[in-house]
């Protein structure tokens, strides 16, 4: 199965938003071609973008694969009414009552998946196509599921946000195990041992050996804001492309706008 | 007492080349025996809104109506967590929403199954809510958009998305006709003296015109997972005013 990236996470957070921005995934193999998570709705064009980088149309994707019903990674899900939505069990089935202090899982994420083919996943470590095995990873949500993509000497793990950024590999502990910490910590553990290739749930593609990060990607993306309606646009770049390890000293701490 | 209204987004004119921002406007009308909550923002704004409503005192079983100026993906999202209001929405919006063809892209399919789970009031033309709040239609960045209209003050919504746009007289995103559009625009600065845009800090429409709030935003980058993280902060003063309006 041949794994593309088609978004990269991005580690961000904001003081008056959340970013959501998730790694989002093609998996190939010539017979199905399938979508890892969905994104939020903030990505929705980028994705198609990507999407058709592929040569691919929405229709094209025949499965989707939800590793957990957290609005980030389920937001764009109605533009795959067609396909097949693969979904951990546990977490259909916590949908339907979610706990209170959940922020997450939108209440209302059974009527976003209402007359779609759901076909759900047990509790269980299995291949579900050739060469891609489910890996348990619950704590960061009640039944987060990730992938395993058999890849010959480096097995590739899609860890979706049981390991949300190459941080929580450096430091041994997951940085938003907010379920169940203590499962999330087993999970974080569970999904390094998994593969030598790591797919963040919300960061860029990794190795990591010897307690060194090597990213495999980049990210850059350019942002405007307009604070007078008379005056020039503030611009600014969040963009990884003048780093080559994460050796390298970061930019300069950034101070933009006329504070 | 007259009714008064609070800040709990104050919206941002951001844009990215790639990804959406949808950093909407979200406020709250205290009138007297009714409290109202006017647009609910992206889902991505859920924790913090439930942490600023929190802050306010603002018991969200206690919010009588939501009004939502339109059903975009970042002014509807969160319409949920008020599960005693009515739930305010034009009917024309209603109904572009859920026809097959003209739905709005920016509307996911889902959004009306999700709404249909609560008290959900259509309502057709405009509408007195209080004795100095009125709903008022200002179609044209949707089919059914609507603000509120709290003494001499506007809620907008995207009918006017920010200052820019209503010094331009013309706003960028207009889905159902840019003329209906550049009417409700009209029509918004007409009957306003106060103005909070969809996407922008409120500003006063009649003279001195200027902003009446500041504004700040901070952005964490986690660049470096084995060293510190960036940090970007943005932000620009009330107290200047722009000089650049019609007439001026």
């Amino acid at each position: 199965m041949r794994v593309d990236l088609l978004i990269p996470g991005l580690p961000a957070k904001a003081d008056h938003f959340l970013f959501g921005i998730c790694s989002l995934l093609l998996l190939r193999d010539g017979r199905r071609t399938i979508l890892f998570d969905t994104g939020p709705f903030r990505v929705r064009a980028m994705l198609v973008e990507a999407l058709a980088a592929h040569g691919l149309a929405p229709k094209d994707i025949d499965t989707v694969f939800l590793s957990h019903l957290h609005w980030d990674h389920i937001e764009n899900i109605d533009l795959f009414r067609h396909a097949d939505i693969l979904v951990p069990r546990l977490e259909f089935e916590y949908a339907a009552a979610i706990r209170v202090s959940d922020w997450g899982t939108p209440p209302y994420v059974r009527q976003m998946l209402e007359g779609m083919r759901i076909e759900l996943l047990d509790d269980r470590e299995q291949e579900i196509f050739p060469g891609v095995q489910t890996l348990l990873l619950p704590g960061h949500s009640v039944g987060l599921q990730g992938l395993v993509v058999k890849a010959g000497q480096d097995d590739i793990v899609l860890a979706s946000d049981a390991l949300w950024s190459a941080r929580d590999a450096v430091r041994g502990h997951p940085d938003v195990a907010f379920f169940d910490p203590e499962k999330g910590q087993a999970s974080l553990a569970r999904a390094l041992a998994a593969g030598a290739i790591f797919y963040p749930g919300h960061d860029r593609p990794f190795t990591f050996e010897n307690g060194r990060v090597a990213y495999l990607a980049q990210y850059s993306y350019q942002l405007r804001f307009s604070f007078q309606p008379d005056g020039p646009d503030i611009r600014t770049m969040i963009s990884t492309e003048d780093r080559i390890s994460s050796e390298d000293r970061p930019l300069a701490s950034s101070r933009a706008g006329d504070i | 007492m007259p009714s008064e209204i609070e800040l709990l987004f104050t919206g941002l004119a951001a844009e990215a080349d790639k990804f959406l921002f949808g950093t909407s406007t979200v406020a709250v009308v205290r009138a007297a025996d009714q409290l109202i909550v006017f647009d609910t923002g992206p889902y991505a704004y859920r924790p913090i809104l439930q942490g600023r409503l929190r802050r306010a005192g603002i018991d969200p079983g206690a919010v009588t109506k939501v009004v939502l100026s339109h059903l975009h993906w970042d002014n509807a999202a969160n319409a949920d967590l008020f599960e005693n209001a009515d739930i305010l929405v034009h009917r024309d919006e209603l109904n572009a929403a859920v026809s097959a063809s003209g739905r709005d892209w920016a509307i996911p399919e889902y959004t009306v199954r999700a709404l249909k789970r609560l008290r959900l009031r259509p309502i057709a033309g405009e509408a007195d809510l209080a004795s100095d709040i009125r709903m008022v239609e200002l179609p044209g960045h949707t089919a059914g958009s609507i603000g509120l209209l709290v003494g001499r003050s506007l809620l907008a919504g995207d009918a006017v998305g920010s200052a820019r746009e209503a010094v331009a007289g013309q706003i960028a995103s207009c889905a159902a006709g840019a003329q209906v559009a550049a009417a409700s625009l009209k029509k918004a600065l007409a009957i306003s003296d106060i103005l909070y845009p969809g996407h922008d800090r409120p500003f006063r429409v009649a003279p001195p015109i200027a902003y009446i709030c500041d504004y700040e935003l901070r952005i964490r980058l986690f660049v470096d997972p084995s060293g510190q993280d960036e940090e970007l902060h943005f932000g620009a003063a009330a107290a200047k005013s722009f000089a650049t309006w019609p007439g001026n």
